[in-house]
């Protein structure tokens, strides 16, 4: 996937953000805070492992993720950062 | 600027509840055996598991006892580079529920499990998943045991104490501390369960005066000021939670007392403070005893006596009008009926003078009763006094 796609849904971000914010969660729960549906952050959650940049552990029926720490993810923490710094001053 | 307000204090969080202090007086021998039962896991972790019973009456340091141990045995993992959690879970607070406590234990690894969408069963594997990825070993301690029991039976502590056996070849990795007020608990559980919990127990004895006495001594020198309370206060303390040889109330009493000589300004505890806390942890308020009517103060009696003489925590509706016709009897008074003897019940009850429940036994509901605050025997010694003075009336 290229930058423009992968930036081009606000709602992958918004998974991202939650996700480097809290830590590790499960997709109802992300869902949840996302304010969005299941099957959406599912579908969003899949295209950001597929780009490795976050992961998932299974426990039984639970499936919990949280950002993979690879130079992609690390990348776009950067890029939150600066932008929410920014946002703030 | 204000000065600065002068207290008796100079650390009264040394005196809270949650507060583990570092030296346990009078609880060494325990605190050895207790190191003792679980000495493999820094020597041969994951080679066996270990099911120990802390079984001891309110206050006699069972807590404290599983908590310092806690940190101790952590801290020489730690040293060993073992690794090693200690949990300590009251089950009360979690309802008694297997789910809630298991679900306590893997939050420590991952704080955002979600709660729901499967079982205790489900859960305890997940336990154990995590265990095995984290290479960890988990001591997990339920204090007030007795909930989990009472709501999960037999099952629950079956499947807790006996999860290894589905392991083989796999590291072991839960022990378990229990800790419990009383044995008689255990009955509720199948034998084989028992058997498995009952090998290492540690029986904690009531606090004599003495030893609480040194308790408090060192818990006066972390938490007041040098000379801020006298030995004869300590003394008259220890007197007062003596005879519950209850640790926790005696501290409870330092710590109030310490806040009356903060109120009245005083730069020692006096043992005026003391009375005055004693007085507030144990509110019988005479004159509520005494507005009483003579079969209210009869039931009263008898309900004070049951609790005195079998050590019960709970009484039931028909052991308290056994124990009121009793009374009456010595009394030389025909009983009220069954209904007004209820409705007596239900008066106190509205006094704060005691409590009733209805509990959910096998054929349906029955009111049990117990004493909030008051300890039994303080209750008895008043009601005598008032009784005799109406006989004296008379």
């Amino acid at each position: 996937m290229n930058l423009e796609d992968f930036l081009a849904s606000k709602l992958r971000i918004k998974i991202l953000k939650v996700l480097m914010d809290v830590g590790e969660l499960n997709v109802s729960n992300i869902a949840k805070r996302v304010k969005a549906n299941y099957q959406a952050v599912d579908k969003h959650l899949k295209i950001l492992e597929s780009e490795n940049i976050v992961k998932h552990k299974v426990f039984g029926r639970i499936r919990l993720y949280r950002v993979n720490y690879s130079p992609k993810a690390e990348a776009l923490k950067k890029l939150i950062e600066v932008w929410e710094q920014k946002r703030k001053t | 600027m204000q000065p600065k307000r002068r207290s008796v204090f100079k650390d009264e969080s040394k005196l809270d509840i949650n507060y583990v202090p570092y030296r346990l007086p009078h609880r060494n021998r325990e605190l050895r055996l207790l190191t003792e039962f679980f000495s493999f896991l820094l020597h041969n972790p994951g080679g066996m598991t270990q099911r120990v019973l802390i079984i001891g009456r309110i206050g006699t340091g069972k807590t404290v006892l599983a908590q310092r141990f806690g940190l101790n045995v952590k801290r020489e993992a730690e040293k060993l580079g073992i690794k090693l959690q200690y949990v300590h879970v009251n089950c009360r607070e979690y309802r008694g529920s297997l789910f809630l406590i298991l679900h306590k234990a893997v939050s420590i690894f991952h704080p955002n499990f979600p709660k729901r969408g499967y079982s205790a069963e489900e859960l305890l594997q997940i336990l154990m998943q995590v265990l095995d990825e984290h290479d960890t070993h988990l001591i997990l301690t339920l204090d007030e045991f007795e909930s989990l029991i009472e709501r999960e039976g037999s099952e629950a502590v079956y499947k807790l104490t006996r999860l290894q056996e589905t392991r083989v070849n796999k590291p072991q990795r839960l022990s378990l501390i229990c800790i419990l007020r009383k044995t008689e608990i255990l009955e509720k559980l199948d034998e084989s369960t028992r058997s498995t919990l009952q090998s290492n127990i540690i029986k904690l004895e009531q606090y004599s005066k003495n030893q609480l006495e040194d308790i408090l001594k060192d818990r006066v020198n972390l938490a007041f000021n040098p000379s801020a309370v006298p030995e004869d206060v300590v003394s008259l303390i220890a007197d007062i939670a003596s005879s519950e040889g209850n640790a926790r109330l005696s501290i409870e009493l330092l710590w109030r007392a310490g806040k009356y000589a903060d109120l009245e300004k005083l730069d020692v505890v006096t043992a005026e403070c003391v009375r005055k806390a004693a007085s507030n942890i144990y509110p019988i308020r005479k004159s509520e005893l005494s507005i009483l009517n003579l079969h209210e103060k009869l039931l009263l009696l008898g309900i004070a006596r049951s609790f005195k003489e079998n050590e019960k925590a709970y009484l039931s509706m028909r052991e308290a009008e056994k124990a009121y016709k009793i009374v009456c009897e010595e009394f030389n008074v025909q009983p009220h009926s069954h209904t007004q003897v209820w409705k007596h019940l239900k008066y106190l009850s509205t006094l704060n003078i005691i409590k009733t429940e209805v509990s959910k036994i096998d054929r349906g509901r029955s009111t049990i009763i117990y004493l909030p605050l008051i300890p039994a025997y303080e209750l008895e010694r008043e009601l005598n006094i008032l009784l005799e003075r109406r006989g004296n009336q008379l």
